[in-house]
């Protein structure tokens, strides 16, 4: 009824000028006509749009895939790096010759005994069938370089020895870790391989021994950084990356609010103005190496502040934060209803007042989700770090923050970018340590999030 | 500025030749009109004729407005509010405003009318504060719903009670002049009614402004009333005058429903 009626309404607007000018007039057509156009539309518009939804898809699909590749990848590359190759040798502890009359450990003896004459010492022992020079030097690089000063660790940790002959595990060499973990192809061509023949026998004796286990590395969670991938770790960097955060966080936060707070309230609007906030815009796509010849110039060459510090690389990560965040702040000052910033100005509290008061807490979790995307860009950033010099190799965790140190992005780029095959997986496992900084802070600031949001 | 009670009602407010700007349009045309102390006064007409805008010139809400330019002189007491000597903090403390839709500070119905007496330093210790803060609530009628719920988050309030903690934290703050945008356009009509009775009790104390859409609600709150049209001030009167022998045609337009 209602659609006839509808239909006849509409057939009597025929329109004699469209007609005439030989348009297909739909408009003045019956309705029956009419729907039967839209009808036959219709299944183009949802093919059109299922086709959208599936594009959709694919990409969602696509992107998923890529990130498994990529953490298939690192993963499997770096689980390995958790554990460490050692050796057991037996071992006679020079007890008189390190314990003092008490029978403690005489830390000063203890550090001046040639423990890497020991190790080597005992290791041969065990291969009496090895005489030559040569050949007994190839014995003892199977053996980590550092093994001497790993055991006067070990020892120096029980506080007391006593003299006779025990079994100690002691770090295998990077290749003979390698090997163990079946990274190292040993059919190849002996010139080819880093491991020679006579020290693969060597290996299979001490592997039919029992003497050699995979242990869990913990090196790699509390040394800095080293020459001997068995005795290199992340914890020089992660502290390094961490000092250097915690002097962006301080620097930008403060001047990107206060910055935005202006802006947004206090700046009269003219040129000078948009020229800023032209300015502060253009400044967030400023590629970083830039920030980082800034720094150099500046901080390094015309303040004379130290080299490779973390305050100096913080400094450097928070001029290129600062952008970020003041965005993101106006971003959210802006989403605050101006009915709270009215009610405010209304009482008589003054622009200072209603910003501090009211308008800021409740822009506070843009604030801070603007804090962490500038910050977590800041955790992965490498190029200005390498400009101040944050590449240097650097084997002692910082104390504080003008002590020399490293970043983890850059600890990375050094390690991949080394010839030892055992820094490769180091580096892998790395890469997940800064995932996991990277995650473990973003958890940190949804947390926070919710802690501040209000319900209107 | 002397805030010794006047007895004798006399013009409280004065508006001479105000004209008001936003950026190159002209929002308002030369009002004049003077405002009785301790009386009601409404502005009405259709939506766009600059009867909000008129009112935020009275503490200077329209300074918020980067584009917007003010000219011409409003009096308050004989003072010029608009010369530069004024500060706007001052101002605002002397009038205060509620606005269109409520608009607590999301924070707990005790903050939101201790707020303004905090900023201004008007309590020098929490019983001082508390006093005030129930004295407020009792002058926009609403302690007996509030007094157990002090501390439960204002917006939790139903729309009705929230427009009148709006009220209750403007006169927190003591001033003389209350200006009302629009203050139950967005409530239903009982609320409504509960603020319209609550803005005659306030008329013994205070000097009330208010636009209202609804031309019953002038009629029933106000003494006096104006009518806007287009930025001009068509006509000004009293409330009973303009709604039975309006003196011109446009007004008799708008009040009969004609146009609007």
């Amino acid at each position: 009824m209602c659609r006839a009626n509808w239909g006849s309404d509409m057939n009597n607007r025929s329109d004699n000028t469209l007609s005439s000018m030989g348009v297909t007039n739909l408009y003045s057509a019956t309705t029956d006509t009419r729907m039967a156009h839209i009808e036959a539309g219709l299944k183009k518009r949802r093919a059109a749009s299922r086709r959208l939804r599936l594009y959709g898809v694919a990409a969602i699909l696509t992107a998923i895939g890529f990130l498994c590749i990529l953490l298939t990848t690192i993963i499997s590359n770096g689980y390995t790096a958790l554990q460490q190759t050692e050796i057991a040798v037996a071992i006679e502890v020079p007890a008189n010759e390190i314990l003092d009359d008490n029978g403690l450990i005489d830390k000063e003896k203890s550090r001046n005994y040639n423990w890497g004459g020991l190790v080597k010492r005992s290791f041969r022992k065990e291969f009496p069938e090895v005489t030559g020079m040569l050949d007994q030097r190839s014995l003892g690089e199977l053996l980590s370089a550092n093994a001497g000063y790993d055991l006067r660790i070990q020892i120096e940790k029980t506080g007391s020895v006593e003299s006779g002959t025990n079994i100690y595990w002691v770090k295998a060499s990077d290749d003979v870790d390698m090997l163990m973990k079946g990274r190292m192809d040993r059919t190849i061509d002996e010139k080819m391989r880093r491991i020679k023949d006579n020290q693969l026998v060597w290996f299979d004796k001490i592997v039919a021994d029992g003497s050699i286990r995979l242990a869990f590395n913990s090196t790699f969670f509390t040394a800095a950084d080293s020459r001997e991938p068995e005795s290199a770790g992340v914890l020089g960097a992660i502290v390094g990356s961490a000092m250097a955060l915690i002097v962006t966080v301080m620097l930008a936060l403060p001047l990107a609010v206060m910055a935005a707070v202006y802006l947004e309230y206090f700046a009269p609007p003219g040129r000078l103005t948009d020229f800023i906030e032209v300015n502060v815009n253009n400044l967030a796509a400023v590629p970083s190496i830039v920030f980082g010849l800034l720094g150099l110039a500046v901080f390094l060459g015309f303040f004379g502040m130290p080299r490779s510090a973390p305050l100096v690389g913080g400094m450097v990560l928070a001029l290129m934060t600062l952008p970020t965040i003041i965005i993101a702040t106006r971003a959210s000052i802006r989403a605050v209803p101006t009915s709270i910033r009215d009610a405010a100005l209304g009482l008589g509290a003054s622009p200072m007042q209603t910003a501090l008061d009211h308008v800021l807490p409740l822009a506070a979790p843009g604030i801070l989700t603007g804090t962490i995307i500038g910050i977590a860009q800041a955790l992965g950033e490498t190029a200005p770090l390498i400009m101040i010099g944050m590449v240097a190799f650097i084997v002692d965790v910082p104390a504080s923050f003008t002590d020399p140190a490293t970043a983890l992005p850059v600890q990375i780029f050094i390690w991949s970018d080394s010839a030892e095959r055992a820094f490769y997986e180091r580096s892998s496992l790395a890469i997940m340590a800064l995932l996991l900084f990277l995650i473990s802070m973003n958890l940190t600031a949804v947390l926070l999030r919710r802690k501040f949001e209000k319900k209107w | 500025m002397d805030t010794s009670v006047d007895m004798i009602p006399e013009n409280k407010l004065k508006a001479q030749k105000v004209n008001v700007f936003y950026a190159e349009k002209q929002a308002l045309y030369d009002v004049t009109l003077g405002i009785d102390e301790k009386s009601v006064t409404s502005f009405i007409g259709p939506s766009g004729c600059g009867k909000s805008t008129f009112l935020r010139c009275f503490n200077r809400m329209n300074d918020v407005i980067p584009s917007c330019r003010v000219q011409g002189q409003i009096l308050l007491d004989d003072v010029d509010l608009n010369s530069p000597k004024i500060d706007p903090v001052l101002l605002r403390a002397r009038i205060g405003m509620v606005f269109q839709k409520p608009n607590p500070f999301p924070k707990t119905v005790y903050e939101n009318v201790a707020y303004g007496p905090r900023i201004h330093g008007l309590a020098a210790n929490r019983q001082e504060m508390d006093y005030i803060v129930e004295d407020s609530l009792k002058k926009a009628g609403l302690w007996k719903e509030v007094s157990d719920r002090l501390n439960d988050q204002a917006t939790g309030l139903s729309g009705g009670q929230q427009q009148r903690l709006c009220i209750a934290r403007a006169i927190a703050i003591g001033p003389d002049v209350l200006l009302m945008d629009e203050p139950c356009s967005a409530l239903d009509p009982i609320a409504t009614s509960i603020i319209e009775e609550l803005i005659s009790d306030l008329q013994s104390r205070f000097t009330i402004l208010i636009v209202t859409h609804s031309m019953q609600q002038a009629a029933r709150v106000s003494q006096k009333t104006a009518y806007f049209h287009l930025g001009q001030l068509i006509e000004y009167g009293d409330t009973k005058e303009i709604f039975t022998r309006p003196q011109n045609e446009q007004t008799e337009a708008y009040i009969s429903g004609k146009i609007g």
